[in-house]
């Protein structure tokens, strides 16, 4: 009997970066509570809410996105190909089978949302269904199962809870100056809400660069789980080569117009090409893709 | 799947699950006797062919065991490859004890060869008084089993649940039958 094969789709320095940022995002919050608390009353209230608008967002948001995305549930005789297609995957990935919805657009794209296996929604647009091959939308359709695997969704959700909290603050901090943290039963009351307007600001700030590095790494991850489990990265990068090389083609407009949030779930950001910096972007560039890609078919080639 | 990879984003492909395949050696003889369900003697087991030399090599090597093998039972080997870029390897018998070692040695091989987590299910077809076309399907990953019922024409695909549900509530103590219904996953296009 064959030692078992392990060392095909493992990427232990993805691994430890996703950790060490993980943990910097929790370091970084963890000063927040902090600076709320000894704030005061408002801080705690502050965190009441937010924790309130959180589960709001992980119980609902699925449906409001689907909905301003336009998605549109599908049957099997609607789309039996797309359907077959997941429904192997979903064999082949031990998941149960996530619903299936399509966008009508010409914007080549697909994205994944839900906050766990049972609830996940897969979405494509009608067209990456017109453009990609069957084998590379089967590689695109298992990265987006990747994400509900590696629950993504729930992840993202998590770690930009405390930086929406840090935004409010810097806002209402500057609409209101003074106007929360205590009543006016303090006297020091507009000194501390300085100190905590500041440290939300630099809080955001941090967290939101943190949070562009996490989506990146997941972005790798997703990628590299689709490749295990087709057993195909060269199909991959060839869709990611198609949508890219389609995307500066097809008008910009319409999904970009709805998408600030949604772009982190996406197979390619509408905005990928227009990101400034990459430490700003929530994808990886597509070269550093197509080259984990690369790498992995060298391991598969070489009997791994 | 641990919290650890999913923080990580680490995942891996299971391999197949401790085996219940051959529950169908024994499950049949009710099938028949209480349902006049009735093996067409033929059954095939699917997997994804990687693109590799060293998996072709195992697979090659596979084969002519199986092919061998089958000889001796009496059976015949074919392999297809389906649209979704899967094969199959469909085996022909009469006796079901035959095709449950048959495709079990395809499984055996390819699990042996270091690529376990490639393999998908094995389906045996089946047909009652009523139906033309009864699919139990063996999902490897979970080691359990559910009937597939398809009605009319390939291409309009469609299935009759109804069917799926009464033959379950009637099999479902003497073969290990998927709880999750999510997990009855159709396969259209089977080569047989």
């Amino acid at each position: 009997m064959a030692p078992p094969k392990k060392s095909f789709g493992r990427d232990t320095g993805l691994q430890a970066r996703m950790l060490v940022t993980m943990f910097l995002l929790g370091l970084v919050y963890a000063v927040l509570i902090g600076v709320l608390f000894a704030a005061g009353v408002g801080g705690v209230l502050l965190i009441v809410i937010g924790g309130g608008l959180f589960l709001f967002q992980i119980f609902a948001s699925d449906k409001i996105a689907l909905r301003t995305m336009g998605a549109r549930e599908v049957t099997a005789r609607e789309q039996p190909l797309l359907h077959a297609t997941i429904e192997r995957l979903c064999l082949q990935a031990d998941l149960p089978k996530p619903r299936i919805a399509v966008v009508d657009s010409t914007m080549p794209n697909a994205f994944a949302i839900g906050r766990s296996q049972k609830t996940a929604t897969v979405c494509a647009t009608t067209g990456i269904l017109a453009l990609l091959e069957p084998a590379e939308l089967e590689g695109v359709m298992a990265h987006e199962l990747t994400h509900v695997i590696n629950r993504d969704v729930v992840i993202m959700t998590i770690a930009s809870f405390f930086a929406a909290i840090a935004s409010m603050i810097v806002q209402f901090g500057f609409f209101f100056g003074g106007g929360f943290g205590g009543g006016g039963s303090d006297d020091n009351d507009g000194d501390g809400m300085i100190v905590v307007v500041l440290v939300s600001a630099a809080v955001y700030a941090v967290s939101f660069v943190l949070m562009q590095a996490l989506s990146r790494y997941r972005e790798f991850a997703a990628d590299r789980g689709a490749a295990v489990i087709t057993g195909r990265p060269s199909a991959l990068a060839s869709a990611l080569v198609r949508i890219n090389g389609a995307m500066d083609r097809v008008p910009q407009r319409d999904l970009r117009a709805a998408s600030g949030e949604m772009a982190a779930f996406y197979i390619i950001p509408p905005a990928a090409k227009r990101a400034v910096s990459s430490i700003f972007a929530t994808h990886p560039p597509l070269e550093a893709r197509l080259a984990a890609l690369g790498r992995l078919e060298t391991q598969l080639q070489a009997g791994r | 799947m641990s919290l650890r990879d999913a923080l990580t984003g680490r995942h891996r492909v299971k391999g197949p699950a401790p085996d219940r395949l051959f529950a169908l050696s024994t499950a049949h003889v009710a099938l028949e006797t209480e349902q006049e369900v009735t093996s067409k003697g033929i059954a095939g087991i699917v997997f994804q062919p990687l693109r590799t030399s060293d998996f072709e090599s195992i697979v090659k090597d596979m084969e002519a065991v199986v092919k061998a093998t089958a000889t001796d039972l009496g059976a015949t080997v074919e392999t297809h490859d389906d649209s979704f870029g899967y094969r199959w390897m469909v085996i022909s018998d009469r006796e079901i004890e035959d095709l449950v070692v048959a495709v079990n040695g395809v499984s055996s091989a390819l699990v042996a060869g270091g690529y376990g987590e490639r393999v998908l299910c094995a389906v045996f077809a089946f047909c009652g008084p009523r139906d033309p076309k009864i699919y139990f399907i063996y999902n490897y990953k979970r080691g359990f089993w559910y009937p597939f019922v398809p009605r009319g024409p390939a291409a309009d695909a469609q299935r009759s649940v109804e069917r799926e549900l009464q033959i379950k509530a009637q099999i479902a103590g003497e073969l290990p039958i998927e709880p999750e219904l999510e997990r009855w996953f159709p396969l259209w296009g089977i080569p047989f």
